[in-house]
């Protein structure tokens, strides 16, 4: 067990009582979430447990009605996708999000492009296709992915290395948090392994990830804590190490109380 | 393991196909050059080939809008209509009611950038689907030209209208100015969509809009750009069509409403988005424009020519189509 006052210094982002109401039904319900620096924390849940109610309002896809959210010690009010971005926080999503056509480079600077200096940057607004490049080769090698050119179109490379491409951009530009929706879903037993080592490089490079999977082999796997999440609200923060598969779905599902587990299966 | 896993490198006649979707279309016009050269002796003159580049002038530049929207997985059938529109406002403008003819140009390409903004607002803010909003655009578009034409030509339009339609010599061949204005504007927007952000992002938006979407690409911008854009364009083809015609006709555009398509489709742009290169779209319309010039040498009958551009555009597509089965 860690002391407690060891942990407010650590905590990357914290939400309180979030609340999110679509019409009648209440998807978040007085969610609470924490997430430690340079951990990977796991979010479980049934369908309509608010896991992705949750992760949409961290990603700012979703405004809550109530709560609050503090990122690096300061309140946040995420109201499109692209204020978490500007935070630093991330987002890979389980469907591919990359254009196939395009470059490895390009991908990886899509709506982040670099123009180049002087004139041909300012007045003819000119990328600077070589710096990209070199840059995305040097994100791809800290992740330790091998591909070689970066100018070979992303629809050329397998689900696996595509979806490598989506972490390393994730990981190129978040400074906080890097927030993975179900990022295996979409691939098949090997390349969901090599995933999820590229999840555990981007967890010691010092980022946070926050990581919905429906895969309990998966999250068992690669997660420091498992938040889960039930009826709209945290059931509880399980410890992988201190418990199984089943009790974990158990409290999951609501057949267990997080009150009758050992404390040392809580986190 | 991991290394070696992700570092498989692609099969190599998958990434080769790109490259035999540029260089594909430019091969077909000078196997059809060399084909007609072979059959006309007139064929290769430079008087001769200027005249296409002539006649190719108006589609070509209608082109290259027609290329922007249809690398955003849309595509415009009203472009020839809204040209014709254009034409007509700024003729009868500068010839009847005697508005500067400067002033005159600004309000027809004015009024074609407009109807780029209608299609664009009802694309992006109604999210209908730009076949149905340029059919009917398309439609309006061509019963305010003949309303407001009165079905009639607009003819003695001030020369300095007509200046694009000069020509000028170099080693003994006429060249028309507007065709120069066509080879700029294609540079231009070959220079945009390669070097710059804003034309990665119509790759981008055309490729996946979901995708582009969720890394941050102001999507909606980008297509209502890609319209209004290519509705300005239309404006100077209008202007080209005027020079060349010497005449504000409200019957033009029709031939150029569909070869501007065809134009694009045979320089390898998929009509699936996302892919093809502009320059493309000129080869594209060079390859129209070289069949209707070889076959009216050759003595065939106008109607074959239409034929032969149905079966060209058939086989353009299906090779778009056959190469994006092979990829994936």
């Amino acid at each position: 067990m860690t002391a407690p006052e060891m942990i407010p210094t650590s905590i990357v982002m914290k939400a309180t009582a979030l609340v999110k109401r679509y019409g009648h039904v209440t998807a978040l319900d007085g969610m609470d979430f924490e997430l430690r620096a340079a951990e990977i924390l796991a979010v479980i849940g049934d369908n309509g447990a608010g896991k992705s109610s949750l992760i949409r309002a961290l990603s700012g896809a979703a405004i809550p009605d109530s709560g609050e959210i503090v990122l690096d010690g300061r309140t946040v009010h995420f109201r499109r996708p692209i204020d978490a971005r500007h935070a630093g926080i991330e987002t890979v999503y389980q469907e591919l999000a990359v254009a196939p056509a395009m470059s490895i480079a390009e991908n990886l600077f899509l709506g982040r492009e670099i123009r180049r200096a002087g004139f041909a940057g300012s007045a003819l607004r000119m990328l600077d296709k070589k710096r990209m490049a070199l840059e995305s080769a040097g994100h791809m090698r800290e992740l330790k992915i091998g591909i070689g050119a970066m100018t070979q179109a992303v629809e050329t490379l397998s689900g696996g290395q595509r979806q490598g491409v989506a972490v390393a951009r994730s990981a190129a530009f978040a400074r906080h948090v890097v927030i993975m929706d179900e990022p295996t879903a979409s691939l098949g037993v090997k390349e969901g392994m090599m995933v999820l080592e590229l999840i555990r490089r981007v967890r010691d490079k010092g980022l946070s990830v926050v990581l919905v999977s429906h895969n309990m082999p998966h999250v068992f796997e690669i997660a420091d804590r498992i938040h889960v999440a039930r009826l709209g609200r945290r059931a509880a923060v399980l410890n992988p190490k201190a418990i199984s598969m089943s009790d974990a779905v158990a409290v999951m599902t609501g057949a267990m109380r997080a009150e009758e587990l050992p404390p040392e299966a809580l986190s | 393991m991991l290394r070696e896993e992700i570092s498989r490198p692609a099969d190599n006649w998958r990434e080769r196909l790109p490259a035999v979707g540029t260089v594909g279309p430019l091969l077909a016009l000078l196997v059809a050059s060399a084909f007609f050269s072979a059959q006309s002796d007139r064929f290769l003159t430079g008087e001769n080939l200027s005249l296409v580049l002539q006649q190719v002038m108006v589609v070509g530049v209608i082109a290259i809008g027609q290329t922007l929207i249809i690398l955003t997985a849309g595509v415009d059938l009203s472009c020839g209509m809204v040209m014709a529109l254009g034409g007509i406002v700024m003729t009868k403008l500068a010839a009847e009611l005697g508005l500067p003819v400067p002033v005159a140009i600004a309000c027809g390409i004015g009024v074609t950038t407009m109807f780029g903004l209608i299609n664009g607002a009802l694309v992006t803010a109604v999210k209908l689907p730009p076949f149905i909003v340029t059919l009917g655009t398309m439609n309006i578009a061509f019963a305010i030209t003949q309303l407001y034409s009165d079905s009639q030509t607009v003819t003695e339009i001030p020369e300095s209208m007509t200046a694009l339609g000069a020509t000028f010599e170099i080693g003994g061949t006429s060249i028309v100015y507007g065709v120069v204005l066509m080879l700029v504007l294609y540079l231009a927007a070959w220079f945009g969509l390669r070097e710059t952000a804003s034309g990665r992002h119509v790759y981008a938006v055309g490729n996946d809009p979901e995708a582009a979407r969720l890394t941050g690409i102001a999507t909606q911008r980008v297509l209502l750009g890609v319209y209004v854009i290519a509705g300005a364009l239309y404006g100077v083809a209008a202007l080209l069509s005027v020079a060349r015609t010497g005449v504000g006709d409200p019957n033009a555009g029709q031939t150029e409403n569909l070869d501007a398509i065809t134009a694009v489709v045979l320089g390898g742009t998929s009509l699936f988005g996302g892919r093809g290169v502009v320059l493309g779209s000129l080869v594209g319309a060079l390859i129209v424009g070289v069949f209707r010039n070889g076959l009216t040498l050759m003595g065939v009958s106008s109607v074959y020519q239409v034929l032969v551009t149905g079966v060209l555009v058939i086989l353009a597509v299906a090779t778009d189509q056959l190469s994006r089965r092979g990829a994936r």
